[in-house]
């Protein structure tokens, strides 16, 4: 893991404005993320975090592709969801720390914006802006895996 | 209150703000039932009927005119606590009538322009109706009022029922009257469709588009009117002067114009 | 002049001729019955009905020239009586006041509810259409039909002596062929006058008329003039045009209560209420009570009133039609449809005055084909005549190649076949069979220079042992049947292709297709998810396309072992890639139907028009010719009129429980 310099925020809010987490945020939010995370470079096949280690951090996937993988006994790891450019993971980290529920590999070299779970509760107590702002938009990244979810487990390909 | 049994005739005022008294005329024009509603009504204010004044508290107020000026502002507040129901009257009462449209304009260049000592001039930038400052307990429409509606009023507050007053287009009474839609046969522009009906579709008896003095019904589709009336080839400053006439400080005819602004040519 | 015997026995014994400048004598003659004669006069800038006093009131040498939200008076070059089409005026302000007291009540001296009885002045009603003379008989059915009546209607129809005129031209807004009403008379009058260009041919319909019709100057009509009033109305019912597609309209409403339409309609309406004030049928009133100032006498008043009203269907406890889309769902929807459950007939007779009259211009016409358009057989253009297209007739084609798919889907490549299955196009199946298995459809997934590709999921008996077969042996196929890709549809547009399982199959000749053409489309995707990487179809040509420029594809699997790095997630999550004016996308669609449901879903919610979008369907088919009954769907057969369908044609059939 490389934790890349952030001593220019605005290179970081273009790249956020380019996703779909992030280009619907307020622009005091996205600068707010900007000076709290950290820009990471995972390699392929790197594991970022793996399951039922605490999970801290929040982050916004900028390139690449990160899997997510859960172990089944007597079928290995099998992973259930890629999280592609744009949107989130570690979403739960908005909430509490918690233990993760599955191992998290970049699939590729990819690039995310990475934010420390415990600062982001802390600012987002203090700001309601940023709250406010912040929220919903987390709320529909989750609503809308949620939905997904269900199509999967209705397992449109049945025969 | 001194005025409530059953025997008592209800204590009637008639209030004005800015306005020009010709809803106060139409009481007064009430000829054949107005010996009926003295002797059942006992009208202890009344500016155009008499001199003599009667302070509070009273069971009905009708309400002339608009708020435009600073002392309306107390004045109205004060009369609504004496008044045990306030009616609203005309279109200066009940959307600020044909002096709201300084609403849209500068109101110290209207100022000077017309008055030579525009500083002895105390008036408010706005002219807003009465149910922006107080609570209104009914209102009569129309510039002026209809005396059916005003009879129709009464005549309820007497039996004890709610009074018969219908929000529907003004293309209602034509039709049931059976005059010919002139925007369909002559292509004359009236505001029917969007307005609300009372005057028994009173200018167009008479040849002429509604001009709107009744006031937007409820849930009228002003947008599609006006979009309506531009596609048949009005420019868009002639469709924001019949938006924007006695009732236009009245949404959705306030916001319409205000639109029609934008693309006023 | 010389006359000559009228043709036909019959009906030249019932026919006379009457010169217009003998038209008075008719008009006096009513009159002189002591009937209030009403008829057409212009007034206002219309022709109006009202009270016509001498032949003069009436509009000699006046025509209306109407379409949607527009009527014009013009002069005509002749100067002929009724060459006018119908106006504002509906005969029921004459049977069906506009204002009507229905009861006094008064409670003085004693107390009490009055009803007054019916008087009415005998009538006669002068210019009576065909489409209005079914007016009147829609009002009997509402009004007298039932167990309750409507005693002063009652009174009033039985009052009116009625003087039909048979329509000798038409206006824009006409459209009484498409209801069945016009534009000939049948019945119903006393008298029918037919304007030709001298003047009229007369006929009585009862004792009453022949009587007046008697003391009239007429003489027999000539064959020219009998025959030039039956040309007239003919003519009329020429220029009208085709007939709408009305029948069954009343059953194809009801499945349309969710469609979107009625939300835009409702953007354009003002609920002026006009369309039901001129209608001649609408029958919707309130009572309004008009009282002394002490409420001791009183007058009950029945007014013609509109469902569009705000207040229409309020209670106490709310309002039950509160958006403007429901209440003008509420008019179209009992006009065309649930009137028929009432009544037993529509509430529409064709007339068009609501259609001139409103005052933006709403033509209920075009709302109902929008709203309700026709699932009548859809005749599509034919991509070449298919080869032994009955059950049982099969022609032969040799299998050249077998390649193993996935681990249960097998795509075969037929030879040596019948030209014509060569020009079929991408979306087209053929029904497959061998010697003692029944025949099964598979869609042609490839079109070879010498051959097709059949991709085969060995489910059934028929495609497990076609999918068994070696190289060499020969297979019996008819087709190429049904429907294709309307790649047409998307020129200039972002094509999208989404695939979900075997559903790649049908899509792939029209992927070959559309990368063929990549210069007529903005963009071309394809979407393809499956259940895990290996259910991938033809894994070949997904990567050959892959590195292609003309072609961006994306792939993903609902679930997946670590050694797969592409996506995972269900292939609507793909549907963020498209960046674009969604407006702008033709989508083709095939999958498991659950997938093409949340498909369907996904792209109408981006934004993609649903005539935009194509689905292929896919139902038990056993003779694939429209024959046998067992592919049908929602009124069609998925063999002939699909597989391919606009997902509009489909309605809310598609995605809806048990069809």
């Amino acid at each position: 893991m490389h934790a890349g310099a952030m001593d220019d925020y605005a290179a970081v809010i273009a790249i956020l404005n380019h996703t779909w987490f992030g280009s619907e945020l307020a622009p005091e939010t996205q600068e707010r993320l900007a000076r709290l995370g950290t820009l990471q470079d995972f390699e392929a096949d790197e594991v970022i975090l793996q399951e039922g280690e605490d999970a801290t951090d929040m982050g916004i996937l900028l390139s690449g592709r990160l899997a997510l993988r859960t172990h089944v006994p007597g079928r290995g790891p099998v992973t259930i969801l890629s999280i592609e450019p744009g949107d989130i993971f570690g979403w739960s980290a908005v909430l509490d720390s918690t233990k993760t529920q599955s191992t998290v590999v970049a699939t590729q070299s990819s690039q995310a914006l990475v934010i420390d779970g415990t600062k982001l509760r802390a600012a987002l107590k203090e700001d309601h802006a940023l709250a406010a702002s912040l929220y919903p938009r987390v709320l529909q990244a989750v609503g809308r895996r949620l939905r997904a979810t269900r199509l999967q487990l209705l397992d449109l390909f049945a025969r | 209150m001194a005025t409530s049994g059953r025997t008592a005739r209800p204590r009637v005022a008639v209030a004005k703000f800015a306005s020009c008294d010709g809803c106060q005329l139409t009481i007064l024009d009430l000829e054949e039932e107005l010996l009926e509603i003295v002797t059942r009504f006992d009208i202890v204010e009344f500016p155009e009927a008499t001199s003599r004044r009667s302070p509070g508290p009273y069971d009905i107020v009708f309400v002339e005119g608009s708020i435009s000026a600073r002392e309306h502002l107390d004045a109205i507040k004060e009369l609504r606590k004496q008044a045990r129901t306030l009616v609203t009257i005309g279109a200066c009462a009940t959307a600020g009538g044909i002096q709201a449209m300084r609403n849209w304009a500068d109101h110290d260049a209207f100022r000077a322009s017309v008055y030579e000592h525009p500083e002895w001039i105390e008036s408010l930038a706005t002219s807003t109706p009465i149910s922006d400052h107080v609570k209104v307990d009914a209102e009569l429409r129309g510039c002026p009022i209809d005396p059916g509606q005003l009879k129709e009023l009464l005549t309820a507050v007497l039996v004890g029922r709610r009074p018969q007053i219908r929000d529907e287009a003004v293309c209602r009474e034509c039709k049931r009257k059976g005059l010919v839609c002139m925007v369909v046969a002559t292509g004359e522009a009236c505001m029917g469709p969007v307005t609300t009906s009372g005057c028994d579709a009173l200018c167009p008896t008479y040849g002429r588009g509604c001009f709107g003095c009744f006031g937007p019904r409820a849930n009228a589709n002003a947008k599609s009117w006006s979009t309506s009336l531009m596609k048949s080839g009005r420019p868009p400053d002639e469709v924001w002067r019949l938006f924007a006439g006695f009732t236009g400080y009245a949404e959705p005819f306030r916001s319409t114009i205000t639109e029609l602004g934008k693309v006023k040519s | 002049m010389i006359t000559s015997p009228a043709p036909g026995q019959t009906a030249a014994a019932r026919q006379w001729f009457l010169a217009r400048t003998d038209l008075a004598s008719l008009v006096d003659g009513i009159r002189a019955t002591g009937r209030r004669l009403i008829g057409p006069t212009v007034r206002e800038g219309a022709i109006v009905y009202d009270d016509i006093h001498s032949a003069a009131d009436l509009p000699a040498g006046w025509r209306d020239e109407q379409s949607a939200g527009r009527y014009r008076l013009e002069r005509r070059t002749d100067d002929r009586v009724f060459g006018y089409t119908v106006g504002p005026t509906s005969w029921k302000r004459f049977t069906f006041p506009a204002n009507l007291p229905i009861a006094t009540a008064h409670r003085t001296a004693t107390f009490g509810f009055d009803q007054p009885v019916p008087e009415v002045t005998p009538m006669a009603f002068l210019g009576v259409r065909a489409c209005e003379l079914a007016a009147l008989n829609v009002q009997d059915r509402v009004f007298l039909g039932g167990q309750f009546t409507d005693e002063d209607f009652r009174a009033r129809r039985a009052a009116a002596f009625i003087v039909s005129v048979q329509c000798t031209t038409s206006s824009s807004t006409c459209f009484c062929t498409s209801m069945g009403t016009g534009p000939e008379v049948h019945g119903g009058y006393d008298i029918l006058l037919t304007e030709i260009d001298e003047g009229f041919v007369v006929q009585a319909g009862s004792p009453e008329g022949a009587a007046i019709v008697a003391k009239l100057p007429t003489r027999k009509p000539t064959h020219a003039e009998a025959g030039a009033a039956v040309d007239n109305v003919e003519a009329v019912r020429t220029r009208i045009g085709e007939p709408m597609p009305i029948p069954g309209i009343d059953a194809r409403l009801k499945l349309q209560l969710d469609n979107p339409r009625w939300g835009q309609i409702a953007e354009r309406c003002v609920e002026c209420g006009n369309c039901t004030m001129v209608c001649p049928t609408c029958f919707c009133t309130s009572v309004i009570e008009k009282s002394d100032m002490d409420g001791k006498v009183a007058t009950t008043e029945r007014q013609w009133d509109s469902c569009f009203d705000v207040a229409f269907a309020k209670i106490a406890g709310g309002d039950f039609r509160a958006r403007p889309r429901d209440r003008y769902r509420q008019w179209l929807t009992h006009k065309f449809s649930t009137w028929m459950d009432q009544f037993g007939s529509m509430g529409c007779v064709g007339c068009g005055r609501c259609v001139a009259w409103c005052p933006v211009g709403i033509d209920v016409r075009e709302e109902l084909m929008i709203i309700a358009p026709p699932i009548a057989p859809v005749v599509r253009p034919v991509a070449v005549e298919p080869v032994a297209a009955s059950p049982g007739n099969f022609s032969v084609a040799r299998l050249a190649s077998v390649r193993s798919e996935t681990e249960d889907t097998t795509t075969l490549t037929l030879t040596d076949l019948d030209p014509a299955f060569l020009q079929g196009r991408p979306g087209q199946f053929v029904m497959v069979a061998l010697p003692a298995f029944p025949a099964v459809p598979i869609s042609i997934s490839r079109f070879r220079s010498n051959g097709i590709d059949l991709t085969i999921r060995a489910v059934g008996p028929t495609s497990t042992a076609l999918v068994n077969l070696h190289p060499g042996v020969k297979v019996g196929i008819r087709g190429p049947l049904g429907t294709f890709w309307p790649i047409e549809d998307a020129y200039g547009r972002h094509a999208v292709v989404v695939a979900g399982g075997v559903g790649l199959s049908p899509l792939h000749g029209l992927v070959d297709a559309l990368v063929a053409n990549r210069d007529r489309f903005e963009s071309i995707s394809l979407f393809y998810g499956t259940r895990t990487p290996e259910d991938q179809l033809f894994r070949d040509d997904l990567a050959a396309w892959s590195v292609s420029k003309a072609i961006d594809v994306a792939v993903t699997v609902d679930r997946a072992g670590p050694e797969w790095k592409g996506r995972v997630g269900v292939v609507t999550t793909l549907f963020d890639k498209m960046s674009w004016d969604c407006s702008k996308v033709t989508a083709f669609v095939v999958g498991p139907e659950r997938m093409m449901q949340a498909s369907v879903q996904g792209l109408l919610s981006k934004g993609v028009p649903s005539d935009r979008i194509l689905i292929s369907m896919e139902r038990h088919m056993e003779c694939g010719i429209g024959l046998c009954g067992h592919c049908q769907m929602a009124g069609r057969f998925v063999c002939k009129d699909g597989p391919v369908f606009r997902l509009h044609e489909l309605g809310d059939m598609f995605n809806r429980e048990g069809i």
